[in-house]
């Protein structure tokens, strides 16, 4: 959601769509760490914040696929 | 671990409407660990890339 | 309960290729508890359906919805002036529910998703196995509580066969012996003389197909 990667190179034929569900707790602070150490990461993914990953269903990520997402991934 | 569980099984279930496992992961992390989260999403704009887009959308850009 | 497994993906959707609008329609009991026809089943077999037909570049109408049983027909109540917006209703029941939404909406098509298995119990999260199978002639006071109609590949009802081999079946080996168990169970609780008693040979006559049961409370109304 907040920082946003580099810019990527031109030769990639279209912007891919990612949706990342993050736990709050590992997945969520470790982007944000990255965000204060200034890692550069694609600017593709837009996440989704989950108490934990625990709480992640099927219809969930299947959601995001019939919205758009080229992929997909749960991180926590 | 639960997360995982359902992702594989929602993997089986992209796979019968057509729609290419790989564009789904599970990635395991710790709250200190912001280069393994910046590699998840590098390997999966990779893997988007190289898959192009989602099969959803190309057919709708041929109709 | 009763047990369920839902169909592959290519068999539901060829029985509603072509049709403009769906309504997949889960039931609340047995089929949800064993994760196969609840709510959250229906919102992921929709969703695919929606996904599949889009890839298709097919403009369909997937709706959900899930009432407490499809094996009572108050529960049908709420959907009986809508129904009839449907091409074809998916229902996600066991085989009874699926009939009573067959025999409540008669003009509409109403299709299966899911394979009923068996009654049976939750050995564990995920994990189900049979148990019961609806013999309506229960022996199990006389075998410790455990079916050898249904746990016994035979449906031997006088002891083992001469195929039990160190507890398992000759059948199946990974399948343990029936009259293995109960003879443990009975010796366990110290009545092992029960399994000298001859059961004559088991009655299929009682087990009517099909049948339809009287609760004793209502039956003398009805007569």
């Amino acid at each position: 959601m907040e920082k946003k990667g580099a810019e990527e190179g031109a030769e990639m034929s279209y912007e891919p769509k990612i949706a990342a569900f993050c736990c709050t707790y590992c997945a969520y602070s470790a982007a944000d760490l990255a965000g204060s150490m200034r890692l550069q990461y694609p600017p593709t993914v837009r996440m989704v914040k989950l108490l934990c990953t625990g709480k992640v269903e099927p219809i969930h990520l299947l959601k995001a696929f019939e919205a758009g997402a080229d992929a997909v991934f749960v991180a926590g | 671990m639960r997360a995982k569980r359902w992702v594989r099984y929602t993997k089986g279930l992209l796979k019968e409407i057509g729609i290419e496992p790989e564009r789904l992961e599970m990635f395991n992390m710790s709250s200190s660990m912001a280069t393994a989260f910046a590699e998840a999403v590098e390997e999966m704009t990779r893997r988007a890339k190289e898959l192009g887009p989602s099969p959803l959308k190309r057919k709708k850009e041929a109709a | 309960m009763i047990v369920g497994q839902r169909k592959p993906f290519d068999e539901i959707k060829s029985y509603v290729d072509g049709c403009q609008r769906i309504l997949v329609l889960g039931c609340g009991t047995c089929v949800a508890v064993c994760m196969a026809g609840g709510e959250k089943e229906v919102q992921i077999l929709a969703s695919q359906l929606r996904i599949a037909f889009k890839e298709e570049g097919k403009d369909v109408q997937v709706d959900e919805e899930t009432i407490l049983r499809q094996c009572d027909r108050e529960y049908f109540d709420t959907l009986k002036d809508r129904v009839d917006k449907y091409d074809v209703v998916i229902s996600m029941a066991c085989g009874a529910g699926v009939q009573l939404a067959a025999e409540l909406f008669p003009h509409r098509v109403v299709v299966p998703a899911l394979n009923t298995t068996f009654i049976g119990i939750a050995e564990k999260e995920g994990v189900w196995s049979e148990k019961c199978r609806a013999c309506s002639n229960c022996l199990l006071a006389e075998t410790g509580g455990i079916c050898p109609i249904t746990i016994c590949p035979k449906g031997l009802v006088n002891g083992p066969c001469g195929g039990t081999n160190h507890g398992k079946c000759e059948v199946d080996k990974n399948k343990d012996c029936a009259w293995t168990l109960i003879y443990r169970r009975l010796e366990g609780q110290g009545r092992l003389e029960k399994i000298r008693e001859i059961h004559p040979p088991k009655n299929y006559k009682v087990q009517t197909t099909p049948a339809t049961i009287w609760h004793a409370a209502y039956r003398e109304e009805e007569a």
